[in-house]
């Protein structure tokens, strides 16, 4: 009994192969649209899960969605004070942090606002900042607004002295170079910026601050959670969204994103359809053979079971090839478009290759099933 | 003789046929929607960018750092000058965030404000209301979607300051070209969470009142305050009509029709700054070269530079049409939107061509599939002599009949998916490109050819008798 279980299996395994080899041109054409449904379904819905990511951290050229800055009326944030928020804030979703001040200074008589920042982060924070010359790389060097540049007549290289009083009323002079002229086509035009560092050295006072601007991409807790996260781990800070981009952004990313999923649907729609007229084709053409087996005595379940296997493992090496492809295919977008590659979701492998079997087995059921109701006269008679 | 063996093979054959139709159906209608999707998306994403309001800031050509910097002055006189450094920070937080440019408001807040202006500083620092219409009548006037002009004023109910703005909400122009024009900035500040109805020209007596503004000044809806210019003074009274919350520094503001504003601030027919919102094609080499000098292009470079919708054509056609006038872009929202748009551009163009790429390996792979089934039968008819090339014409008619009618029933699903799309994500139907029919032809033509004649030819060079003998 047992020998014999072994003996079929032995013998239907061997069928299987046989099939499979013997057909070679048949079996490159089922392998070719299982493999090109696979990659489609890999490469899409990889893409699904990291487009919107990548989309939203686009829109954070639209600077920053939140703002930090004291608690009640006035006052200034202390620089302890800000990196209690970086700690608090997710830093893989952190695209930058940026403090400001101001300080009212004069320039030959002349007001102007100063601004004290960091320009690593304001590169990040406000990537749409114009900037003709350089950034400031070294200690008293200063970027001009194009307004002020407008008014002052200085351009790159001129010398600007500043002066004014701080806030315990001492005098204080000093020396800049203009490193670059920068234009945004808001308020950054007409105000003078310079590093922290430079500010405290020029006003002779510490580091405070009078806001900080950052900006998060989209993906876990949402914006206003955080905004209570910061609130309630760091004390004497006021979190603020800046609603103008945080709304428009929900709007058009969400929208971005429903079309992604959209096209995904209709498209893996489309080609799993595909996918089932392939192998429809492929198996239908085999009548004969199945009329043959049966003729010979196989029973119907046998010949089910036969099909059935060869479409698992055709489902299965196509699978595995198209989700090679597949990754290609998302590798290719992502890179083109969004210039950073992406992470292979792994798990998406074995669902690729389970949803390739699936297909192609219930692919080749319908006419496996028309085949074997036929008597097999009349099959082998060729009606 | 061939007409009666492609008649008979296709009402015979039925089924194979169907299969064809039923796969080039399914290609062609993917091919169609997703194409449809490529060709418009750029401008339904750029109608959605639209929310982030204007990205062209008009102000006029005297208005510069410099009347700014009188504002401090007057300030560093009356309160010295720690008190100015006060009160420009408490500003400035949400002025960063704000892009409309208001270093442009708070300047003409302060001579509107003086009230003593000459008239050289009245057309330095002012732009008449009457010209305004002008902005479109530009080349690129169907591009501008939304228009409203600013004048602000330092108001004081009772003894407190607060700033008044006076502004189009829903202004209807007839344009001498005979075209109507509704514009206002309820359409350019979308994010606003009002709490009740949007602004209206027609009742000029009502205002919008920012949240902070409200606080401030202890208002609620349907109340009435009266403002003035100086404290205590002579005013006009208005009704509280809705509170609103921008999440910006216009919460701290009180928004009000144009005309009463002019006529409080006697500035009868002027603003002083205009914001705009367009729809602007993605910045190139050429549209940063033209930003800086326009005049640095030669004849033909400038005539493409002129006709395509850059910020700064457009920034240029305005500027030309009202001499008075200066118009920077608004970077923050110009910069984004091109960035942004020319990533969903490209993102759906890949997607779509990899797709197509895929489909028609599928069909293809499919046409092969049902020629290679045919073994018998062609070896059959090379048996009873016919030739290579009628065998071969026969058999791709077959399959060029079934895929064309495929190929048409599938344009028409594609349409509907298309406009399934567009209605589902954007609300709003997706231009339907004559352009999509021949790309859809020429791949059906293709993807057939391609499937069915490297099997025609493995078939054909079988010898009858070993296919018939069933090898």
């Amino acid at each position: 009994m047992v020998k014999k279980k072994i003996t079929n299996r032995g013998f239907a395994l061997k069928m299987i192969v046989w099939s499979l080899i013997r057909r070679r041109s048949r079996l490159l054409v089922a392998l070719t649209g299982v493999t090109i449904g696979a990659t489609v379904l890999l490469g899409l819905v990889t893409l699904c899960y990291d487009i919107p990511r990548q989309l939203s951290r686009e829109f954070r050229s639209y600077g920053a969605n939140m703002v930090f800055v004291k608690d009640g009326v006035t006052g200034r944030l202390e620089g302890e004070t800000l990196d209690k928020v970086k700690e608090a804030l997710p830093s893989e979703r952190l695209v930058g942090l940026t403090p400001f001040r101001y300080e009212p200074v004069r320039n030959h008589m002349l007001p102007y606002t100063a601004v004290g920042t960091s320009f690593t982060d304001v590169r990040r924070t406000s990537p749409f900042w114009r900037v003709t010359g350089a950034w400031p790389g070294a200690s008293g060097q200063v970027l001009i607004g194009t307004d002020v540049a407008r008014a002052t007549g200085y351009s790159e290289g001129s010398l600007l002295t500043l002066d004014g009083r701080n806030a315990s009323q001492a005098r204080y002079e000093k020396d800049f170079t203009v490193s670059g002229i920068v234009s945004s086509g808001g308020v950054e035009d007409g105000f003078i910026f310079m590093s922290l560092e430079d500010m405290e050295n020029m006003t002779r006072e510490p580091g405070l601050v009078d806001l900080a601007e950052a900006s998060l991409t989209t993906g876990g807790a949402s914006l206003p959670e955080l905004v209570n996260l910061v609130k309630a781990s760091v004390p004497g800070v006021e979190p603020r969204l800046v609603t103008r981009v945080t709304r428009s952004e929900e709007t058009v990313l969400s929208k971005l994103t429903w079309l992604v999923y959209l096209v995904t649907l209709v498209v893996l729609t489309l080609t799993m359809i595909c996918v089932t007229t392939t192998m429809m084709t492929v198996v239908l053409e085999r009548r004969k053979e199945i009329g043959l087996k049966k003729a010979l005595g196989a029973e119907n379940s046998r010949v089910a079971r036969e099909f059935l296997g060869e479409g698992v493992m055709l489902g299965v090496i196509g699978g595995l090839l198209g989700s090679f492809t597949g990754l290609i295919f998302a590798r290719v977008v992502s890179y083109s478009v969004f210039g950073r590659g992406l992470s292979p979701e792994v798990h998406l492998i074995p669902i690729t290759i389970a949803v390739s079997a699936i297909v192609t087995v219930l692919a080749s059921l319908w006419p496996v099933r028309r085949a074997v109701d036929v008597e097999p006269a009349l099959v082998l008679r060729g009606e | 003789m061939f007409f009666k063996m492609l008649l008979g093979a296709l009402s015979r054959q039925k089924r194979k046929h169907l299969m064809i139709a039923f796969t080039v159906g399914l290609g062609v209608s993917l091919a169609t929607a997703m194409l449809g999707v490529m060709f418009d998306v750029g401008d339904k994403v750029n109608q959605e960018l639209k929310s982030y309001g204007a990205n062209l800031s008009v102000i006029p050509k005297g208005a510069s750092i410099l009347s700014d910097l009188y504002r401090f002055q007057d300030e560093g006189q009356t309160n010295g000058e720690s008190g100015s450094a006060g009160t420009s920070r408490a500003g400035s937080p949400i002025g960063a965030n704000d892009p409309s440019g208001s270093s442009a408001s708070s300047s003409s807040s302060s001579s509107a404000g003086s009230n003593q202006a000459g008239a050289a500083d009245v057309a330095n620092n002012f732009i008449p209301e009457s010209e305004l219409y002008k902005i479109k009548m530009i080349f690129w006037a169907y591009n501008i979607v939304d228009f409203a002009p600013y004048l602000s004023i330092d108001g004081f109910v009772g003894e407190t300051s607060v700033p008044l703005t006076g502004t189009w909400f829903n202004k209807h122009l007839s344009l001498p070209t005979g075209d109507e024009v509704d514009t206002g900035m309820t359409g350019l500040k979308s994010w606003w969470v009002l709490d009740g109805p949007p602004g209206d020209d027609s009742e000029p007596n009502e205002v919008l009142v920012g949240k902070e503004a409200a606080q401030k000044l202890n208002l609620t809806k349907g109340s009435q305050f009266t403002i003035s210019l100086k404290p205590g003074g002579e005013g006009m009274t208005f009704t509280v009509k809705t509170i609103f919350e921008s999440g910006g520094e216009d919460d701290g503001k009180i928004f009000a029709s144009l005309a009463p504003v002019q006529e409080l601030a006697d500035r009868k027919g002027l603003v002083q700054r205009v914001e705009v919102s367009a729809l602007t094609t993605p910045e190139n080499e050429l549209a940063r070269r033209a930003a800086q000098n326009p005049g640095s292009l030669t004849r033909l470079e400038w005539d493409t530079w002129y006709c395509t919708a850059y910020i700064s054509s457009i920034a240029y056609q305005i500027e030309e049409i009202l001499p008075m006038v200066r118009v920077k872009a608004i970077l923050r929202v110009a910069q984004s939107e091109g960035a942004i748009l020319e990533k969903t551009q490209l993102m759906i163009i890949l997607l779509t061509v990899l797709t197509l790429i895929c489909s028609a390996l599928a069909i293809s792979n499919l046409v092969t599939a049902n020629v290679m089934e045919r073994s018998v039968e062609i070896g059959l008819m090379k048996a009873l002599g016919a030739t290579g090339l009628g065998i071969s014409v026969l058999v791709l008619s077959e399959i060029l009949i079934a895929s064309f009618v495929g190929g048409l029933a599938g344009y028409l699903v594609g349409l509907a998916l298309s406009q399934l799309i567009g209605l589902s994500v954007f609300g709003s139907h997706v231009a339907i490109k004559l352009v999509v029919i021949p790309i859809g032809v020429l791949m059906v033509l293709l993807v057939s050819l391609l499937g069915s004649l490297p099997a025609l030819r493995a078939l054909l060079r079988l010898k009858p008798t070993e296919v018939l003998h069933g090898r």
